[in-house]
């Protein structure tokens, strides 16, 4: 299964359409010191009602500059909710179907501030 | 002198942006045409690209991410792709017009046609592209244009009546005998050539190309606020001069020779030589600028290596674009097109191409995940948003305006 | 709605968007050398996508692709999985704001359209392989 089968999918409940997948959560499960990198599971799909597509991820995250612009894209993506992956109940060629009793969550990204660009190294030469 | 040599790439950038053949031409035509009174737009456009740089490389510098790749990430794919199509057919459009730029600018120095010079020009742009290490290329070139400084000495030189022109600065509209779309048609053509894209590709890229980490955030501050007002400066003494010379007389300029008669007539053959040494510098350096960012546009979009500090096996198809981008800016000169008409439809076209650039990085640069402590503070957040919609206007009137305005006749 | 769906407790890294994160980023390769942006991403399938059930595992990243995609992205639809190029995700050691490598582009099949033009063209013109002066 590749990203772009879930991305801009129209998600139903039985014959009635409640968005579109925006997006696909990810978590990191674990880390085996064998690997540099975690494993990432799918956590749940990102359904927004009013819009297709998301771009700039101001729905999700607490950054609010600049002003009107941030507005602007969460207006266009009020009421988007994270749907937990348990409650998808099939991939259709043309849908994506959830169960009629799929909960629904925040949509909200904590971002860690845990490493900030100081700390990165972009060694090129 | 290390740290005036620390402000090439601002200078270069400004000089590659403001003062390439289309807007040395431009200026002298709105010098003839409307005095200084179209003055404040270049004050204006002056300051939303030190807006526009200081974000881009403070982007660049902090987090090691040159403008092309952000644009690609922000943007949805069909707004990045449509973004790279306009922003790489102007750059394309803009090299082959700094390639017959150098040509003409030969001419004027050799009595050869420029058709023969055009060849040459392409190929000492190539050499030096493929071998010059980043810093040599942008401290030669930045300081020979440097020379264009003959502009405002000329201007003194010639004793105008500093009130008269001041009066021109004021006068926010046009003169008598000129419509008022056509006044803004100008205008929309100057803050554009002030604005235009490829200046901030390159000056992000060459950030990046530098090495400029946190620490060099002054730095970069330093090369926008000394280079791009200069640029400025620069364009508004050429402007000055022929509106000194050349509007009480009637003469309307159109051609390269034209804009230099001024300082011919304050300083004589010694002031004419500089003059030319200057034109071939910027318009070199222009191409330089172009050529380059062609390369950066492609190569960061689609992620490929790139950079003038990687040896070019190490960043193949980034100097193969570049090769591309010469060759076919040779092969549309030689059939003879007029390179000043190319560089004005391509400075249009940027203006209109702007907001797409602009909106990604006044986004990425309030973006903590990406700047961490050095995010844009209010005061800088609030005027990079008047500007996007100063952009987003003369974006809308520009097409309007040339097609009225018969792209200024 | 509700409040936030929690993680994994212990988790070490946190949580990410595919699209957000991962689609369009640049990949960088174990010596800083740039290798593609990401076009796509694949996940491992689920055995029967129309019917889910809560007992199979949920997908996994399985690799990251990228392939000439330009057609698809201006006009729709969806370049086939055949002619996309795929990074394992295994070869991936830390996602930020590029995607680090903790291998070389040489040994990726993603390099070959790089190595391609290295070797047919580049390296042929005097001077390609030296360092700039």
């Amino acid at each position: 299964m590749i990203l772009s089968e879930l991305l801009g999918r129209a998600a139903y409940v039985d014959s009635h359409r409640v968005g579109w997948v925006i997006d696909v959560r990810l978590r990191p499960e674990g880390r085996d010191p064998d690997r540099p990198m975690a494993v990432l599971r799918v956590h749940g799909l990102i359904v927004s009602p009013h819009s297709k597509s998301s771009t700039l991820g101001y729905e999700r995250s607490t950054v609010r500059s600049p002003g009107p612009i941030a507005a602007l894209q969460r207006w266009r993506h009020r009421e988007t909710f994270l749907v937990p992956w348990a409650d998808v109940a099939g991939i259709e060629t043309d849908r994506i179907r959830l169960r009629p009793d799929h909960r629904r969550y925040s949509p909200e990204l904590i971002i860690s501030a845990s490493s900030p660009p100081e700390a990165k190294d972009f060694e090129h030469r | 002198m290390k740290r005036i040599l620390g402000l090439a790439l601002g200078i270069l950038t400004a000089i590659g942006g403001f003062l390439d053949i289309g807007d040395i031409v431009t200026n002298g035509v709105v010098g003839s045409r409307f005095g200084l009174s179209l003055g404040w737009v270049v004050v204006l456009g002056v300051i939303g690209i030190c807006i526009f740089a200081h974000m881009s490389g403070k982007v660049a510098a902090v987090s090691g991410r040159a403008t092309f790749e952000i644009i690609r990430e922000r943007l949805g794919p069909r707004l990045a792709v449509a973004n790279l199509g306009a922003s790489f057919f102007i750059n394309l459009m803009t090299v082959t017009a700094e390639i017959g730029g150098i040509a003409l600018a030969l001419q004027l120095a050799s009595s050869v046609t420029y058709l023969a010079w055009v060849p040459l020009a392409a190929l000492a742009a190539w050499l030096v592209v493929w071998r010059v290490k980043f810093d040599l290329l942008e401290n030669v070139t930045g300081l020979l244009g440097l020379t264009l400084i003959v502009f405002a000495v000329a201007l003194f030189l010639l004793g105008p009546n500093w009130s008269e022109l001041g009066a021109q600065v004021l006068q926010h509209g046009a003169l008598a005998q000129e419509k008022l779309s056509t006044y803004l048609y100008y205008a929309v053509a100057l803050f554009g050539a002030a604005m235009t894209p490829y200046e901030v590709f390159f000056f992000s890229s060459g950030a990046v190309e530098e090495g400029w980490t946190a620490k060099d955030l002054g730095q970069s501050r330093i090369n926008v606020l000394v280079g791009f007002p200069l640029g400025g400066v620069l364009s508004l003494a050429i402007a000055g001069c022929a509106a000194v010379v050349l509007l009480p007389e009637a003469i309307t300029v159109t051609s390269l020779s034209q804009v230099a008669l001024p300082v011919a007539a304050a300083g004589g053959k010694i002031a004419l030589a500089v003059v030319i040494v200057g034109f071939v510098a910027a318009t070199f350096g222009a191409t330089l600028e172009t050529t380059l960012s062609g390369g950066y546009t492609l190569a960061q979009f689609f992620g490929w290596s790139w950079g003038k500090f990687r040896r070019p096996v190490h960043a193949a198809r980034f100097h193969l674009t570049m090769i591309i981008c010469l060759l076919i800016g040779i092969g549309v000169m030689m059939t003879g097109v007029d390179p000043v008409q190319v560089t004005e439809f391509s400075v249009v076209f940027s203006a209109i191409a702007l907001p797409l650039t602009y909106l990604p990085i006044l986004i990425v640069a309030n973006d903590p995940e990406y700047m961490g402590q050095h995010v844009n503070g209010r005061g800088l957040s609030a005027v990079g948003l008047v500007y996007l919609v100063i952009i987003l206007i003369v974006s809308l009137a520009a097409i309007p305006l040339m097609i009225i305005t018969g792209a200024g006749q | 709605m509700r409040g936030s769906y929690p993680p994994d407790p212990g988790a070490q890294h946190p949580m990410l968007d595919a699209r957000l994160h991962l689609l369009d980023r640049q990949v960088i390769d174990v010596d800083g050398e740039p290798v593609t942006a990401v076009d796509d991403v694949e996940l491992s399938g689920p055995p029967d996508p129309r019917h889910l059930s809560p007992d199979d595992p949920a997908p996994a990243v399985t690799g990251l692709l990228s392939g000439v995609t330009l057609g698809t992205r201006i006009f729709g639809g969806r370049s086939p999985r055949s002619r996309l190029h795929s990074i394992d995700w295994r070869a991936v050691s830390d996602v930020g704001v590029t995607i680090v490598l903790h291998i070389r582009a040489g040994q990726l099949e993603i390099g070959w359209t790089e190595r391609w033009v290295r070797d047919r063209i580049i390296a042929k013109i005097p001077g390609g392989r030296h360092d700039p002066e």
